[in-house]
């Protein structure tokens, strides 16, 4: 019997696992347990086969070697005539939108669903050592000529071991997992030197048509920084990939470490590449390799015409079937290394006349490690162990990032700001990276760090008027809930401690919050405020910065977990939605 | 702080103290237009002297979705003309629909030139549209207009 993507998606069903109650707990009992264990490595990487080439696709690693638990989404909103779209969907919405069974291993790595329990059964996700097998195992069916493995960027950020290493250790890890081909975004992070010396330990290529010169006084004035495209010959067929680095790094990083380079989405340079491929290199098949986002990179193919593929990346979306918006099929493989995704080509006559697809759940309890990524692995953490390895204290709840307003660990880490540096409103990034601690679970340094791992971690205490924070917040509103996706950034509101808001996402720029509370008392638009904030850019727009005060965010949390030894953050937000009635909702806006 | 640190380092958030004026925020606290200050339509009228402007696809205007920084944003204006002694691009004025002084810069030419292209950067004062106005040598007045975000970005 051929099993498929359809029956994978069903495969708790398939082995019987469904309960005859037909509640939303299918793995009651021990019978049910035991079904459990039977899925296995097979199950992970069945596939369709389809011509002769194969394209392995990874997206937003953000550094993360070993397995790790990453909790989807429980809050996705996004402007109202995105709602309900790929890239805006989550838990429920998600699982109705792919027809996923509750409790089943794809509910556990695509949504929030009954996330503690089910991590409980299937274990962490990820991990260089549980991908590896998986690309061997593609290699070895398909001939490793046949097979090119493609990153999509933010992979040497996201953890202590990368920062400590300056990226050199996830450089190692991509030439372990064989990356022929990747783009950048917060691998600008570390500076424009280091990315280079680092793409010059890099096996594959590091390729970019939208990076540019942007110093009027060089000689490269306007020319690209990064060889904008490559093409690799496999299965009998000429692929070619140009690569697209995140088009927003100098808006949404420091200007400080690209100072003279451009960022922007060039759609009209790519579709002279395109087209440039396709009539003077006469490729078989043009692939965009994309840090863009997916909503971005939806509107992008409305634009630029004879794309075959576009491999995304940034939002960190799971999304187990490709979009297809006119000829262009676009995939992204989720993030933090929980998915590899395989899509086949059958290409005939200089054309793709056919594909398949799969997003592989790198579950680590089903796919035995590989020797030699686990050796690797401990090359690079073993001169941080003592450091990594501490406990600072546990925690009672789950302690997650992601969601658009608030969660637990961004909570954690603005209460431990607020505690030391005693601002009355504290600002943490909306970054879509992190960790997930479980209830009851230790909390260690290394999970600190994997949620504030950032080469500008100063935490940075200053005064801000009540007029310029009201705006602030509504400027970033803009960036996330703007209704055109181009004008979008791709991450999630900024947290806020100290502070509520209410929001309507529908109203225009400007006039999306009210009832704006600082301190539990309505913001005085004339007052002074002292207000912490990192990993952003908010200080230059202070006075009064306090220089004695800043400190690394990881060891102000640190710190702060150290001295309240139990964590107990709530699950409500302190943000409240005007317009939709729940976190996920479907298509319409509504939550049904 | 000075105004000028202030836009150079964050460009948006001093933009938009000067532009929008929420209901909440006080209209007061709205920076005063100085003598410099000068409205879109009083510019376009002091150029036009009140002539008829037309949308034309000859005036091709490339400016960024998202300004990397609002202190200095690139604008190239190509107008499409043979520039020859009888027809000719007379002018390209650049405008911004909502800074203080909408006129941010005037560029004259003459068949000399040899195309009808200026390229520069110029300030913004908060998300707006920039406008390429163009006098043609037979008097006529063509334009393009695209918008341009200007914002803090993903900060904290």
């Amino acid at each position: 019997m051929e099993i498929d993507r359809r029956d994978f998606l069903q495969i708790a069903s398939a082995l019987g696992l469904v309960g005859a109650a037909g509640g939303t707990n299918l793995f009651a009992g021990e019978a049910a347990k035991e079904k459990i264990k039977k899925l296995s490595f097979s199950d992970v990487v069945d596939f369709k086969a389809k011509g002769k080439a194969t394209i392995l696709h990874f997206c937003d690693l953000h550094a993360h070697l070993k397995p790790l638990y990453w909790r989807e989404p429980s809050t996705l909103i996004s402007a109202k005539n995105l709602v309900g779209t790929p890239g805006f969907i989550c838990g429920e919405s998600f699982q109705k939108y792919y027809g996923i069974q509750a409790g089943s291993l794809d509910a556990y790595f695509d949504t929030y669903n009954d996330f503690t329990e089910l991590a409980k059964k299937f274990g962490k996700m990820g991990g260089i050592a549980h991908m590896k097998p998986i690309i061997d195992h593609v290699k070895k069916e398909r001939g490793a000529k046949n097979v090119i493995l493609l990153d999509s960027g933010d992979t040497w950020q996201g953890t202590a071991v990368a920062l400590k290493t300056k990226g050199e250790a996830i450089v190692d890890a991509q030439n372990y997992l064989g990356v022929d081909v990747m783009v950048g975004h917060w691998e600008f992070t570390y500076g424009k030197e280091r990315v280079h010396e680092l793409i010059g330990k890099l096996k594959g290529d590091f390729i970019s048509q939208n990076v540019i010169d942007n110093d009027p006084f060089s000689d490269d004035f306007e020319e690209l920084i990064f060889p904008p495209y490559t093409i690799k010959e496999i299965g009998g067929a000429k692929i070619g990939i140009i690569g697209q680095s995140f088009p927003f790094t100098s808006t949404a990083n420091p200007k400080k470490f690209t100072e003279g380079w451009s960022f922007a989405l060039r759609h009209e340079s790519l579709q002279k590449y395109v087209d440039m491929l396709r009539k003077e290199k006469k490729v078989d098949c043009v692939v965009v390799l994309s840090h863009d986002g997916f909503s971005v990179d939806q509107e992008l193919a409305k634009k630029v015409k004879g794309v075959d593929f576009i491999l995304s990346g940034h939002t960190h979306d799971p999304s187990p079937e490709p979009i297809v918006v006119n000829d262009t099929v676009i995939i992204i493989s989720g993030s933090h290394g929980k998915y590899i995704s395989r899509l086949d080509l059958d290409i005939k006559d200089k054309k793709v006349v056919d594909y398949s697809f799969k997003l592989m759940p790198v579950a680590s309890h089903l796919i035995p490690a590989d020797k030699a990524g686990e050796a690797l692995i401990a090359k690079w953490y073993k001169p941080f162990e003592k450091e990594l390895n501490e406990v600072l204290g546990t925690t009672k709840g789950l302690l997650y990032k992601r969601d658009t307003f608030y969660s637990t660990f961004d909570s954690l880490i603005g209460m431990a700001i607020k505690d030391e540096m005693k601002c009355d409103i504290n600002f943490n990034p909306g970054y879509r990276w992190g960790t997930t601690v479980l209830p009851g679970d230790p909390i260690t340094k290394d999970n600190v760090y994997e949620m504030t791992a950032i080469t500008y971690p100063e935490v940075y205490t200053f005064d801000l008027k009540g007029e310029v924070i009201y705006k602030l917040m509504e400027d970033i509103a803009d960036n996330v809930f703007n209704a055109n996706p181009l004008l979008q950034q791709g991450g999630d509101m900024s947290r806020i401690t100290g502070a509520s808001y209410s929001i309507k996402i529908s109203a225009p720029s400007g006039k999306r919050i009210s009832d704006f509370m600082i301190g539990g008392k309505p913001i005085d638009m004339k007052k002074t405020y002292r207000v912490s904030s990192w990993g952003g850019n908010l200080q230059n727009v202070g006075e009064n910065l306090d220089e004695k005060a800043i400190r690394p965010v990881y060891e102000v949390v640190s710190d702060y977990i150290r001295r309240q030894k139990v964590i107990d953050i709530p699950m409500e937000s302190n943000v409240k939605v005007l317009d939709m009635d729940c976190g996920c909702p479907v298509k319409g806006a509504t939550c049904s | 702080m000075k105004r000028r640190n202030f836009l150079k380092t964050i460009c948006a958030a001093s933009a938009v103290a000067a532009v929008t004026t929420p209901s909440m925020v006080l209209a007061k606290e709205a920076k005063p237009k100085g003598a410099n200050a000068l409205s879109y339509d009083a510019a376009v009228k002091a150029i036009t002297g009140g002539k008829a402007v037309t949308k034309s696809d000859k005036v091709s205007l490339t400016v960024p979705e998202i300004a990397e920084n609002g202190a200095v944003v690139p604008v190239k204006v190509n107008v499409e003309s043979p520039m020859t002694e009888t027809d000719y691009v007379k002018a390209i004025h650049i405008l911004t629909t909502k800074n203080g002084n909408a006129r941010s810069a005037d560029v004259m030419l003459t068949p000399m030139n040899g195309k009808g292209y200026f390229a520069t950067r110029i300030k913004l004062g908060g998300t707006q549209d920039i406008v390429a106005l163009v006098e043609m040598s037979d008097g006529s007045f063509l334009k393009a207009s695209k918008s341009v975000k200007v914002t803090i970005g993903g900060c904290g």
